[in-house]
């Protein structure tokens, strides 16, 4: 069943963005209610797919030759991971009109790079074919990297930002070359038709997709831009933490799990990445002071989880990686909203700094207390269901395994509940300390971050819904996963009992360090990505300094000894006997003339009289043209010498009268130079002449131009017609050169004009900031 | 300004003007059967506007806009067959009897040239403005 409306509904996320980037009535807040409407839809749309239960697809043909195709489907675990998307969306564009005071600057360029942001993300998540998710997922690299760097002037964000890009950027060239390998075992190139790839081949786009993943979905040792990513705007961590960017490794673990799971490095891998992100992340949290920062751990921590869920390819672990999966998104979106909101309302984001404010605020209280409980895995909550089976899903496997996932899952969860305690007491327990000031609520954020936090508590409540919606998702992934469903009272079993031990034994640890003040770290590896940064940089304006030094001779000089020898490899083929004195005697005097004006060119000292040379050679080939037969080439040669000539009407008023004086060695450097390019190109030509490669198709144009060009100037036909599509690239070129010559001589006379060069203070300062 | 200097060359430019527009229709028309074409009427018309703006006669100053006009039209020709289904880039030829002119073939190739035309306009100016054709048509610099 194919259905446009997939198409559509991306469009509108984009269009709308555009028009909100364009639109400046809309450039307040307002904004915000508009850029809400293409996720809103998409939802509605999302629910409908989910309750009907089919699957669609949609494509469209995007290069023909290549077979390469955009192509999307909808099925239960796309519709469902869509739904995520588009719904936490709506509630962060709601969410993000309270969080903004009205005045602030570049709220359009921040809701339109958000619903891009958004659009991208559903994109990657529906995508069907392998090229279609690697586009979706760069352009999710790239506009999150505008997103985090939204107050660009901070010098926080830019580094974050930069930081995130270098990242998930390099990420997406590994994941390129992974699909490169996979598609070229497999062949084809749908997700829904990837066959078990075994092997060498497999082992290595095995690796390469992890370590894709592991860059986008912050696994150690990539994580350390999501942190970073904290300088963003409160509702872009809510979305980038809880529904999108960071879940976009998972989703592709996900897709090609089926493609990749049997390959040998395949479980080794992503469970050893996954058990070591969930731990790493978890003691991360817990030496963090700033809530935010404890939450930006927390989810480095979960997704870990959710990688190692994943890795082990068994049906109950997957379908416990789909429910925590959704219980993440709800109760994370709904924590970072709550902390936005102290943030807002207090000014302050440090533990330290807070403290009771659970009678000041208590819809966020209450909200915080359901969504931290749900992310300690606390009954009744939708997050104890989900780690319940996560936990179970450990306890089936045998051997060596099942002891390691069950340590690290037993583990990173005792962390989590100690970080979870640290969060909600350090913020809301006690009394409020002296000096805080609590500022009026404002209802957007409320009501958002309330109907979220609910959202856990609901969920648990219908937990039969959830549970078919994800059993049917992690079917796609997993067929045995069909077995399993999300129990909401699982009887006094061993999985229950270990829950309850988690919660008392993380319980203990939480109570313990809940004051405890730890300086907070820099992110391991964070260090070594910034050295990289200033490196690349430094490294970058030593080459351009050396390459690009600013000489115009020595360009000229450097293009022409290339050039000339490019032109070695043919002298042996010059066939002496195709070589012809003239032809007629017209060629004879026409050629005169272009050797004395050449000559002459060389001796005179002004620079008119150069140019007055120049103009009788360039007058002389165009006579050439003509007697060989080419008038159009003719042509177009005299107009372009006049406009030349023009030229130099024009140009020569600025410069003097007369060349500079060169020093003697300088001048036999030209000399040689001018001998050596002068014989190249003669030897060249009389090569080009030995070798002919058959006669002219000159028939074929003629008739060719007449019939389908309708004229019987060959030549224009073959511009404007046959061949139109070169000459349609070279106008663009055109275009693009004339940008380039105006800008280089406006910098050149400015530069003249005494101002001085703008370029160098500003990597100065770049490479300055990176390093402090 | 150089135009009150040298009345002489602005008169003659002034006078060579439309013979030049004359010619660039010319060779546009032309190209389709004869040498010429957009390129070469381009380069005439540019030529004659540069220098038109160095004496000081009016003369399009926003090159930017020409190319752009330009780049329009031969984009709007390449797409245009993609809505019917068509390749990129295939042109319509069409036939029509016309007063005067007889029988008139054309196509829309013609729309391509014209557009190869504009920013071939736009480009001459451009560059000659930036080499320093402002300045002069400017203040003069004693």
């Amino acid at each position: 069943m194919s259905d446009s409306s997939i198409i559509w509904l991306l469009l509108a996320s984009f269009g709308v963005a555009v028009l909100v980037l364009a639109s400046r009535p809309w450039s307040g807040r307002t904004a915000f209610s508009i850029a809400a409407v293409p996720p809103a839809l998409t939802s509605v749309c999302s629910i409908v797919w989910l309750a009907a239960g089919d699957s669609l697809t949609a494509s469209v043909t995007w290069v023909e030759g290549l077979g390469l195709e955009v192509a999307f489907r909808i099925d239960a675990l796309t519709a469902l991971l869509g739904l995520i998307v588009a719904g936490i969306g709506v509630a962060v564009f709601v969410y993000a009109a309270g969080y903004f005071s009205s005045g602030a600057a570049g709220l359009g360029r921040f809701a339109a790079t958000l619903l891009a942001f958004s659009g991208s993300m559903l994109g990657l998540v529906w995508a069907d074919s392998v090229w279609t998710l690697f586009v979706f997922w760069e352009m999710t690299s790239v506009t999150s990297f505008l997103l985090v760097g939204h107050k660009y002037a901070d010098p926080t964000a830019q580094i974050a930002a930069r930081r995130a890009l270098l990242i998930t950027a390099a990420g997406g060239l590994v994941l390129l070359a992974g699909l490169l390998v996979l598609t070229g075992a497999d062949g084809s190139t749908r997700l829904g038709a990837l066959q078990p790839v075994g092997g060498t081949t497999g082992a290595v786009a095995a690796v390469l997709v992890v370590v894709a993943a592991a860059t986008k979905s912050a696994q150690v040792p990539f994580h350390v831009w999501l942190p970073g990513a904290m300088a963003a705007p409160t509702p872009v961590s809510a979305y980038l933490h809880s529904a999108t960017m960071v879940k976009a490794g998972i989703i592709l673990l996900a897709v090609l799990q089926p493609a990749l799971g049997d390959t040998g490095p395949w479980l080794p891998l992503v469970v050893g990445v996954g058990l070591a992100t969930m731990l790493w992340g978890a003691i991360g949290a817990l030496r963090q002071t700033d809530a935010k920062l404890i939450l930006a751990w927390g989810t480095v921590s979960q997704l870990g989880l959710m990688v190692a869920l994943l890795g082990v390819g068994e049906g109950k672990a997957t379908f416990a990686a789909v429910s925590i999966l959704v219980a993440h998104a709800v109760f994370k979106a709904a924590l970072f909203m709550v902390v936005g909101e102290i943030d807002v309302r207090t000014g302050t984001r440090e533990i330290a700094e807070l403290g009771g404010l659970w009678r000041s605020m208590p819809v966020a209280f209450g909200v915080a207390v359901l969504s931290g409980l749900s992310m300690a895995g606390v009954p009744p909550l939708l997050g104890f269901a989900a780690k319940e089976a996560g936990i179970e899903a450990a306890l089936q496997l045998g051997g060596a395994e099942r002891a390691v996932l069950l340590a690290g899952v037993v583990g990173g969860s005792v962390l989590t509940v100690a970080y979870t305690l640290r969060f909600l007491l350090g913020v809301f327990a006690g009394t409020e300390p002296d000096g805080l000031t609590v500022a009026p609520r404002r209802p957007a954020m409320t009501v958002v971050s309330g109907l979220l936090g609910l959202a856990s508590l609901v969920g648990f409540v219908l937990l039969g819904v959830v549970s078919d919606r994800v059993r049917a998702g992690a079917v796609r992934i997993d067929p045995a996963a069909e077995a399993y469903t999300l129990l909401r009272w699982p009887g006094l079993t061993t999985a229950f009992a270990i829950s309850m031990a988690i919660v008392a034994a993380g319980a203990v640890l939480g109570l313990v360090l809940v004051r405890r003040d730890s300086a907070a770290p820099r992110p391991l590896g964070a260090d070594a990505v910034d050295a990289m940064v200033t490196v690349t940089l430094r490294s970058a304006r030593r080459v351009a300094g050396v390459v690009q030094h600013g000489s115009l001779p020595g360009y000229v000089l450097t293009a022409a000894v290339v050039a000339a020898l490019a032109a070695v490899p043919f002298v042996t083929e010059i066939d002496v006997d195709t070589l012809r004195p003239w032809d007629s005697p017209a060629q004879v005097v026409l050629g005169a003339i272009v050797l004395g004006a050449a000559i002459a060119l060389t001796l005179v000292p002004n620079r008119l009289g150069a140019a007055l040379g120049l103009g009788a050679v360039g007058f002389a080939v165009a006579g050439l043209f003509v007697v060989q037969g080419s008038p159009d080439l003719a042509l177009t040669q005299l107009l372009v010498e006049t406009v030349i000539v023009v030229g130099f009407v024009v140009g020569l008023g600025h410069l003097g009268r007369d060349f500079p004086r060169f020093g003697l060695l300088w001048r036999q450097v030209r000399i040689a130079v001018s001998v050596l390019v002068g014989i190249a190109v003669a030897a060249a030509l009389a090569a080009a002449g030995s070798r002919p490669t058959g006669a002219p198709p000159r028939q074929a144009l003629v008739e060719e131009s007449v019939e389908t060009g309708g004229g019987n100037n060959i030549v224009n036909v073959v511009l404007t017609d046959i061949r139109a599509l070169d000459t349609w690239g070279e106008i663009i070129v055109l275009v693009a050169v004339s940008v380039g010559v105006v800008s280089l001589a406006r910098a050149g006379r400015d530069e003249q004009a005494g101002q001085r060069d703008r370029v160098a203070p500003e990597t100065e300062r770049e490479l300055t900031e990176v390093a402090s | 300004m150089i135009a009150e200097r040298s009345i002489v060359v602005r008169t003659g430019i002034e006078l060579a003007s439309p013979l030049a527009v004359v010619v660039a229709a010319y060779l546009f028309f032309a190209g389709h059967n004869q040498p010429g074409g957009g390129f070469g009427a381009g380069l005439v018309l540019g030529a004659v506007a540069a220098l038109r703006i160095v004496v000081g006669l009016s003369a399009p100053r926003r090159p930017v806009v020409l190319m752009g006009i330009g780049g329009v039209l031969a984009g709007v020709v390449a797409i245009a067959p993609l809505l019917f289904g068509d390749a990129l880039l295939d042109q319509v030829v069409v036939d029509a009897d016309l007063p005067v002119l007889g029988t008139v073939k054309s196509g829309t190739a013609l729309i391509f040239d014209l557009g190869v035309t504009f920013i071939v306009v736009g480009l001459v100016v451009a560059v000659l403005l930036a080499l320093g054709g402002d300045e002069l048509a400017g203040e003069d610099r004693s």
